[in-house]
C-alpha cells in the first residue's frame, strides 16, 4: 500500500521568544486516519507548536502545509476554517448554556421563511443535530440539559462532540484524560479510534505514557524545542519515551523511603461526615508516614482534604492533631502546623502575577513580622526563601524578578511547595501534587516529599496515578462514593486491588 | 530575513514577510514600554506638562499660584491615598464623597459657634476631629463588613452606601450648610507652625504612614496578596476578610482627613462637600498606576497621579474655562490614563 | 431527601423580585388609597418606561460581564443636541428642525456615543468601568456645553406626543414594548443572543471557540447607547424640557433595575423579560409610592440605595445557591 499523502506537514518551523529558541526547525507530517502521540516535558515546546498550528502564535520561519497547500493561520478562526479542532486541557464550555447550544455556538442553524434566512435559531434542527452528535460520542443526555449539570468527563465528551460536529479533519487533544475517571477515559479512547477510522487525523498530547503507547499509531518526542525522535509507535517502550523526553535515564523514578519505626499519631480523624459528600471517614496519620488516598474523581478525596483544612464545613465527626481537637480554618490549621497543597495550582496555589519571593513568603510572613508594629524582616525573609527554593531545586531567573506566571508547571509547583516549606509543616496534605508536570519535575517532587517524611513530617497524599501512590506511600486508603472502602499496607500493594476497590461502590462501569 | 526566505518555498514568501513585520512592530514598542512602565513616568509627565504650559500661562509658576495648587491638592491626595489602598485589594470605594460630606457635617455640628453641640467648649475641636475620623472609620467598617460577610461586589456596596449616607446627611441638614466654625478649627487649614502649612504636615504624615504600612508591614504584604488572588491568600492563611475590612477603614479614615481639611478651609460644614470629587479621586489613583484589577499601586504613584491631575485642573482654571469644559478634559485625561494602564498590562504580559 | 436552608435560599432568591414587588405594592396600597387605582398602575408603567429601556441596554452589557456608566450622559447629550436642533439654536441661521429629524438625531447621537464606548472597550480593551466612567463625565460636560447649562423648554408639540396613545396604550409604553420584545427575542432566539451569554460565562473559552468576541462586545455598548437614546426620547416627550440634571444618575437606576431583575454583575446570567423590566417597575413603584404617601423627598435616595443593596444581596444568595 502506498504511503497516504499527509494531511498536515510542518517544515522547519522555528520560534523564538525574546531571543530564546523555543522551537528549532521542527519538521514532521501526519496522514489522515492516524493518531500521533506528542510527548515531551513541560517547556519542551508542545504548547508553542500547537499554538502555531492553531493560529494563536506566528512562526518566525518555516512553513506549514495542509494537503500540500501552504497554511498560515492568523487567528484561531483560520485554523477552525481549515478543519483543525482543539480540545484543550481546561474545558472550554459554557456552563450557563445547554449542551445543544454549546455544540452549535458558532454555527447555529437558522430558521428560514420562503427561502429567506432569518437571524433566528432553528431550535428543531439544533436538537436533531445535537442528538446525532451525542449519539456518536455515546453521551445519552437530553440536548437541552445545561452543561453545569454534567460531570467533568461528560463535559469532555461534549467538547469532542463539538469538534466532531465541526467536521474537523485534524483533532488536537491536549491532556484530555486529566479529569476523567478510568471508564470515562476508556470511552474516550473508543471514540478517538472511531474518529481515526473515519479518516480524521489526531494529535494526542499526554503525560500518561501508557495511554500514548496503547492509543497512538505514531509518536513524536520533543525536547528543548527539538524533535528527538519520531516514527511508528512499534519499537517504543515507556522507558525509551522517558529517556528521550528527559535526555537521561530515569531508572529510579521513586526514591527509597523507609516507613517510620515508631508510630506516633499526628492527625486523627474520627467518623467525619458531611451529607452527600463524606460518610464516616476515620483514619490516623502518623509522624513520618506517607499515607496515600486513591479513588476516582468525585470519590470525596479532595473534599476530605478541603474539610480537614477548614475550607469546607462538615456535619459531624472529630479531627484531632497531636492529641488536641482541631476546629479547622486555614489560619488555625497553619498555626497547628498543617500545610495544604491544592490540586488547583493556578487559582488556589499561586499569585500568578507576583514574584517567586512573594509567592514563597505568603504562608510564613507572620513569622517574619514579630515586632509589635508587624514590620517584615525582609532580609531574613529573603534568605529563608532563597534557602527553601534552592532546596526544591527551583530553576528561575531571579527570586524577586521572575513572575510565577512565566514559570513552567513543574517550577510553579516547586514554588507552591516552597511556600509551605518556609515554615516546616508537621502535617502536609498534598492534592494531586504532580498533576500536569513533567517527568523530571515529578521525580524532584517525589524526592522532596520523601525527604520531608524522613524528617518526620506526616504526609497525606491524594493522587489519581496509582503508580505514584504505590511508588511513594507507606499505606494507601481507597475512597469511593465518600467512604473509605479499602486500606492497604505497603507489603500488599496491588494495582489491581486498588482499582477494583475504587470502582466497586456506586459507580456503574 | 534572508535565511527565512531560503527555507520557505516561494509561494509562502508573502505570508512570511507579513509575519516578520508583525514581530517588528512589537520590538519597536520597547522604548515606549520603558517610559510607560517606569515608576516615575507620571512625575516626568507632570513636569513636562508644567514646563510646556508655563510659557502660555505665566501666572502658573507664580508663588501664589503654586502655594494655592499645593494646598488645594492636599485633600484630594488624602482621599486618593485611601482609594489606592482599596484599589490594591481589587475593590473600589465609591462612598468616599459621601464620607467627606458626612464627616464635614458631623465635625461642624459639634464645633460650630452657632448651634454646635460643644460650642465654645475647650475640647470641641479635638472632639470634632475625632468624631469625623470615627465617622469615616465606621462607614469604612460597614463597607468592608458588607463586602466580606455578605460577599457582595464592592462597586454596589459602596454605591448604595454612598446613596444612603449622602442621602442621610442631606436629609439631616435639609441641604443647609453649617457655618460659624471657630478660629481654632479653621486653623487646621490655615495654620503654619514653623512656617510649614499644617495641612501639608497632616497629609505628608498620612502618606508616609500608609506608605510604611504598604511596603514594610505584614498587613501591607497581605493587602497586595489579597488583591491578586483572594483564594490563594485564604488558603495560605491570610485573614482575607480582615485585610479587606482594613482597606475600607483606611479609605474611610483618609476621606475623613480630607473632609476635615476641606471643612476648615471653606470654614463651613456642607452636606455636599466633596460631591464633585469622585472623578478626581478615581482618576488620580488610576493615573498614578493603581490597577482596577487589583494587586498594584503605591502611595508615591498616587502622589504623582494627584500632582498631574491637580496641575491639569489648575491650568484649566487659570485659562478661565467653563466647569463643563474642565469636566470633559478631565474625563479625557482619565481615558488616556486608562489607555496607559492597558498598555502597561499588555507589555507586562508580552514579557 | 430532607430540605435544608441552603436548598431553600436559592429558591427564595429566584422569586424574590416578585415577592419584593408584591410587598411594595401591598405596603403602599395600604398607606395610600390613590396607589391602589388602575390609573396609578398605568402611571407607574409609563414613568418606569424610560428607566426600563435604559435597563434593557444595560442588561446586554451586564451579560457580557461589563458595565455602562455613561448611559445617563448619553441620554443627556442626545437630548441636548436634538433639543437645540428643535429650537433652531444648534446651527446658527437654521430655523427649528422638524420633530422627526430631532428624533432621528437623538438615536444617531446615542449610536455614536455607544460606538465610542465600543471602540474603547472592544478595540482598545479598556476596563469598562473606567472607560464608561470617563465617558460619563465627557458626555455630561459636552451636554452642559451644548445647553450652556440652561434648561431647554421644548416645543409643546413634543409633550403632546408624549401623552398621546394608540389603542389605549400610551406612547412610552409602546416604545418599551417594542424595545423589550426585540431585546428578548434577540437574547433568547438568535445566535447573537446566545453568544452573549457564552461570552459572559467564560470569555477565554469564547475567544478559543472562535466567537467574534470583539464584535459582540462592541455590539452591546452600541446597543446600550441606542437604548439610552430611545429612553432619552421617552423622557423628553414626558418632561417637555431638558434640565441640566437630565439623565443624571440614570446609570445607577438602570444597573439597579437589571440586578433587581436577576441579572448578574459578573456576566452570563440575566434576562430582559421579566428580569430588568420587573426591576424597573419595582423601583418606580417605590418612587411613586413615596410620592403618593407624601414622604420626605430627602429620603428617596436612601430608600433607593437600600433597595439596590437588597437587590445585590439577593443576587449573591442566588449565585451561591447555584454553585452548590
Amino acid at each position: 500500500m502506498a504511503e497516504p499523502s499527509p494531511l498536515i506537514e510542518f517544515r522547519a518551523i522555528d520560534k523564538r521568544f525574546f531571543g530564546v529558541d523555543v522551537l528549532k526547525s521542527i519538521s514532521f507530517s501526519l496522514a489522515p486516519g492516524r493518531v500521533l502521540g506528542l510527548v515531551g516535558e513541560n517547556g519542551a515546546g508542545k504548547s508553542t507548536l500547537m499554538n502555531i498550528l492553531g493560529g494563536v502564535l506566528a512562526a518566525d520561519s518555516g512553513t506549514m502545509l495542509i494537503r500540500g497547500e501552504p497554511f498560515l493561520p492568523r487567528k484561531p478562526r483560520d485554523a477552525a476554517a481549515a478543519g483543525i479542532a482543539f480540545v484543550h486541557q481546561e474545558l472550554n464550555l459554557f456552563t450557563n448554556l445547554s449542551i445543544a447550544e454549546n455544540l452549535h455556538l458558532d454555527s447555529f442553524p437558522r430558521r428560514s421563511v420562503y427561502g429567506l434566512r432569518l437571524p433566528l435559531i432553528d431550535r428543531a434542527a439544533v436538537r436533531a443535530r445535537s442528538r446525532k452528535l451525542l449519539e456518536q460520542v455515546q453521551l445519552h443526555h437530553d440536548p437541552n440539559t445545561l452543561v453545569s449539570a454534567l460531570s467533568p468527563g461528560e463535559r469532555q465528551l461534549v467538547e469532542i462532540a463539538r469538534s466532531v460536529g465541526a467536521e474537523a479533519r485534524l483533532l488536537i487533544l491536549d491532556e484530555p484524560t486529566t479529569s476523567l475517571t478510568a471508564p470515562e477515559a476508556d470511552r474516550l479512547f473508543e471514540i478517538i479510534k472511531r474518529l481515526r477510522d473515519r479518516g480524521v487525523a489526531i494529535i494526542y498530547i499526554s503525560h500518561r505514557l501508557e495511554d500514548v503507547l496503547s492509543l497512538c499509531d505514531d509518536v513524536l518526542v520533543l525536547r528543548d524545542g527539538q524533535v528527538v525522535s519520531s516514527g511508528p509507535i512499534v519499537g517504543y517502550t515507556p522507558e525509551r519515551l522517558i529517556r528521550e523526553m528527559v535526555g537521561r535515564n530515569v531508572d529510579q523514578l521513586f526514591p527509597a523511603h523507609q516507613a517510620p519505626a515508631t508510630l506516633k499519631p499526628m492527625l486523627e480523624v474520627e467518623r467525619l461526615s458531611r451529607e452527600g459528600v463524606l460518610t464516616d471517614i476515620s483514619f490516623t496519620l502518623h509522624r513520618g508516614e506517607l499515607l496515600g488516598i486513591a479513588g476516582l474523581m468525585g470519590a470525596g478525596r479532595t473534599e476530605l482534604a478541603r474539610i480537614l483544612f477548614g475550607l469546607d464545613p462538615f456535619d459531624s465527626g472529630r479531627i484531632v492533631i497531636e492529641g488536641q481537637p482541631l476546629i479547622p480554618s486555614p489560619r488555625e490549621c497553619i498555626r497547628r502546623g498543617i500545610a495544604f497543597l491544592t490540586e488547583n495550582r493556578r487559582e488556589e496555589g499561586l499569585l500568578m502575577d507576583d514574584s517567586i519571593l512573594n509567592n514563597a513568603s505568603l504562608v510564613a510572613l507572620p513569622l517574619f513580622a514579630r515586632t509589635p508594629l508587624k514590620f517584615i524582616a525582609r532580609s531574613a525573609l529573603r534568605f529563608r526563601a532563597k534557602e527553601t527554593t534552592e532546596a526544591t531545586r527551583l530553576r528561575a531567573a531571579g527570586l524577586s524578578r521572575q513572575m510565577a506566571r512565566t514559570l513552567s508547571g513543574g517550577n510553579q509547583q516547586k514554588v507552591v511547595l516552597a511556600k509551605w516549606l518556609m515554615k516546616p509543616p508537621a502535617i502536609l496534605i498534598l492534592d494531586e501534587p504532580t498533576r500536569g508536570i513533567d517527568v523530571g519535575a515529578k521525580q524532584e517532587v517525589y524526592r522532596i516529599i520523601q525527604a520531608l517524611a524522613d524528617q518526620g513530617t506526616a504526609i497525606l497524599m491524594i493522587s489519581s496515578e496509582i503508580e505514584e501512590l504505590i511508588g511513594t506511600c507507606d499505606r494507601v486508603m481507597v475512597m469511593a462514593a465518600g467512604r473509605i472502602v479499602d486500606r492497604i499496607d505497603r507489603a500488599e500493594f496491588d494495582r489491581h486491588r486498588i482499582l477494583c476497590a475504587a470502582l466497586n461502590t456506586g459507580v456503574i462501569v | 530575513m534572508t535565511p527565512t526566505l531560503r527555507t520557505s518555498p516561494d509561494n509562502a514568501a508573502p505570508h512570511q514577510s507579513a509575519v516578520l513585520s508583525r514581530t517588528r512592530t512589537s520590538t519597536r514598542l520597547v522604548p515606549i514600554a520603558r517610559v510607560a512602565l517606569s515608576e516615575y513616568s507620571i512625575l516626568i509627565l507632570a513636569v513636562l506638562y508644567f514646563l510646556s504650559m508655563w510659557p502660555f500661562i505665566p501666572e502658573l509658576g507664580s508663588r501664589a499660584n503654586l502655594t494655592n495648587l499645593f494646598i488645594s491638592m492636599l485633600p484630594l491626595l488624602a482621599v486618593a491615598i485611601g482609594q489606592t489602598v482599596v484599589l490594591i485589594t481589587g475593590g473600589i470605594d465609591l462612598s468616599v464623597t459621601a464620607i467627606i460630606a458626612t464627616a464635614s457635617i458631623v465635625a461642624a455640628r459639634i464645633v460650630s459657634d452657632g448651634n454646635g453641640l460643644l460650642a465654645h467648649h475647650p475640647a470641641a475641636i479635638t472632639a470634632a476631629v475625632f468624631a469625623a475620623l470615627l465617622v469615616g472609620g465606621v462607614i469604612g467598617l460597614l463597607n468592608g463588613g458588607a463586602i466580606t460577610l455578605l460577599g457582595m461586589p464592592p462597586f454596589i456596596v459602596t454605591l448604595s452606601m454612598m446613596m444612603c449616607v449622602s442621602g442621610g446627611t442631606l436629609w439631616y441638614t435639609h441641604s443647609t450648610n453649617i457655618a460659624n466654625l471657630p478660629d481654632g478649627f479653621i486653623a487646621i487649614a490655615y495654620g503654619a507652625p514653623l512656617g510649614i502649612p499644617l495641612p501639608l504636615v497632616i497629609v505628608v504624615l498620612l502618606a508616609v504612614l500608609v506608605h510604611i504600612l504598604l511596603r514594610f508591614t505584614l498587613p501591607g504584604f497581605w493587602l497586595y496578596a489579597v488583591g491578586q488572588n483572594a483564594r490563594t491568600s485564604r488558603i495560605s492563611g491570610v485573614p482575607v476578610r480582615g485585610v479587606i475590612v482594613l482597606a475600607y477603614v483606611i479609605s474611610g479614615v483618609c476621606a475623613a482627613v480630607a473632609s476635615i481639611l476641606l471643612t476648615a478651609r471653606l470654614e463651613t460644614g456642607s452636606p455636599t462637600q466633596g460631591d464633585k470629587m469622585l472623578l478626581d479621586i478615581i482618576g488620580a489613583s488610576v493615573i498614578g498606576g493603581a490597577s482596577l484589577i487589583g494587586g498594584k499601586g503605591k502611595v508615591i504613584w498616587t502622589v504623582f497621579g494627584v500632582t498631574l491631575f491637580s496641575l491639569i485642573a489648575n491650568t484649566l482654571e487659570l485659562l478661565d474655562l467653563q466647569h463643563f469644559t474642565i469636566m470633559m478634559i478631565k474625563g479625557g485625561v482619565i481615558l488616556i490614563a486608562a489607555g496607559l494602564d492597558v498598555l502597561r498590562r499588555r507589555l507586562n504580559f508580552g514579557n | 431527601m430532607t430540605v435544608r436552608p441552603r436548598d431553600i435560599a436559592p429558591i427564595i432568591a429566584r422569586v424574590a423580585p416578585m415577592l419584593l414587588l408584591a410587598a411594595v405594592m401591598i405596603f403602599f396600597s395600604a398607606r395610600s388609597p390613590g396607589f391602589r387605582t388602575l390609573g396609578s398602575a398605568r402611571n407607574i408603567l409609563v414613568q418606569s418606561s424610560s428607566v426600563a429601556i435604559v435597563a434593557i441596554g444595560m442588561t446586554l452589557v451586564l451579560l457580557t460581564g461589563g458595565i455602562d456608566l455613561s448611559v445617563g450622559a448619553i441620554m443627556f447629550v442626545a437630548a441636548a443636541v436634538a433639543g437645540q436642533l428643535a429650537l433652531g439654536k444648534l446651527i446658527p441661521g437654521a430655523g427649528p428642525a422638524p420633530l422627526w429629524l430631532c428624533m432621528v438625531v437623538i438615536l444617531l447621537v446615542g449610536l455614536v456615543m455607544g460606538a465610542i464606548n465600543a471602540l474603547l472597550i472592544a478595540r482598545l480593551r479598556m476596563i469598562p468601568f473606567i472607560a464608561t466612567l470617563a465617558m460619563l463625565f465627557i458626555g455630561r460636560g459636552l451636554a452642559l456645553h451644548i445647553t450652556q447649562t440652561q434648561a431647554l423648554n421644548l416645543p409643546p408639540a413634543l409633550l403632546t406626543i408624549g401623552q398621546s396613545s394608540l389603542i389605549g396604550v400610551p406612547f412610552p409604553i409602546w416604545l418599551l414594548i417594542i424595545v423589550a420584545a426585540t431585546a428578548h427575542l434577540t437574547l433568547t432566539q438568535t445566535p447573537f443572543g446566545r453568544q452573549l451569554y457564552a461570552l459572559g460565562n467564560n470569555p477565554d473559552a469564547a475567544r478559543k471557540a472562535g466567537l467574534p468576541v470583539a464584535r459582540l462586545l462592541a455590539s452591546v455598548y452600541i446597543l446600550s447607547g441606542l437604548c439610552a437614546a430611545i429612553a432619552g426620547v421617552v423622557s423628553v416627550a414626558q418632561l417637555g424640557a431638558i434640565s441640566p440634571t437630565f439623565g443624571s444618575q440614570r446609570e445607577f437606576a438602570a444597573v439597579a433595575a437589571a440586578v433587581l431583575g436577576g441579572t448578574s454583575l459578573f456576566g452570563g446570567r440575566g434576562s430582559v423579560f421579566p428580569g430588568s423590566i420587573l426591576g424597573a417597575v419595582l423601583i418606580q413603584s417605590v418612587e411613586s409610592g413615596l410620592t403618593m404617601t407624601n414622604a420626605d423627598p430627602y429620603i428617596y435616595p436612601i430608600v433607593i440605595g437600600g433597595i439596590i443593596f437588597i437587590a445585590v444581596l439577593i443576587d449573591r444568595l442566588r449565585a451561591s445557591g447555584e454553585t452548590r
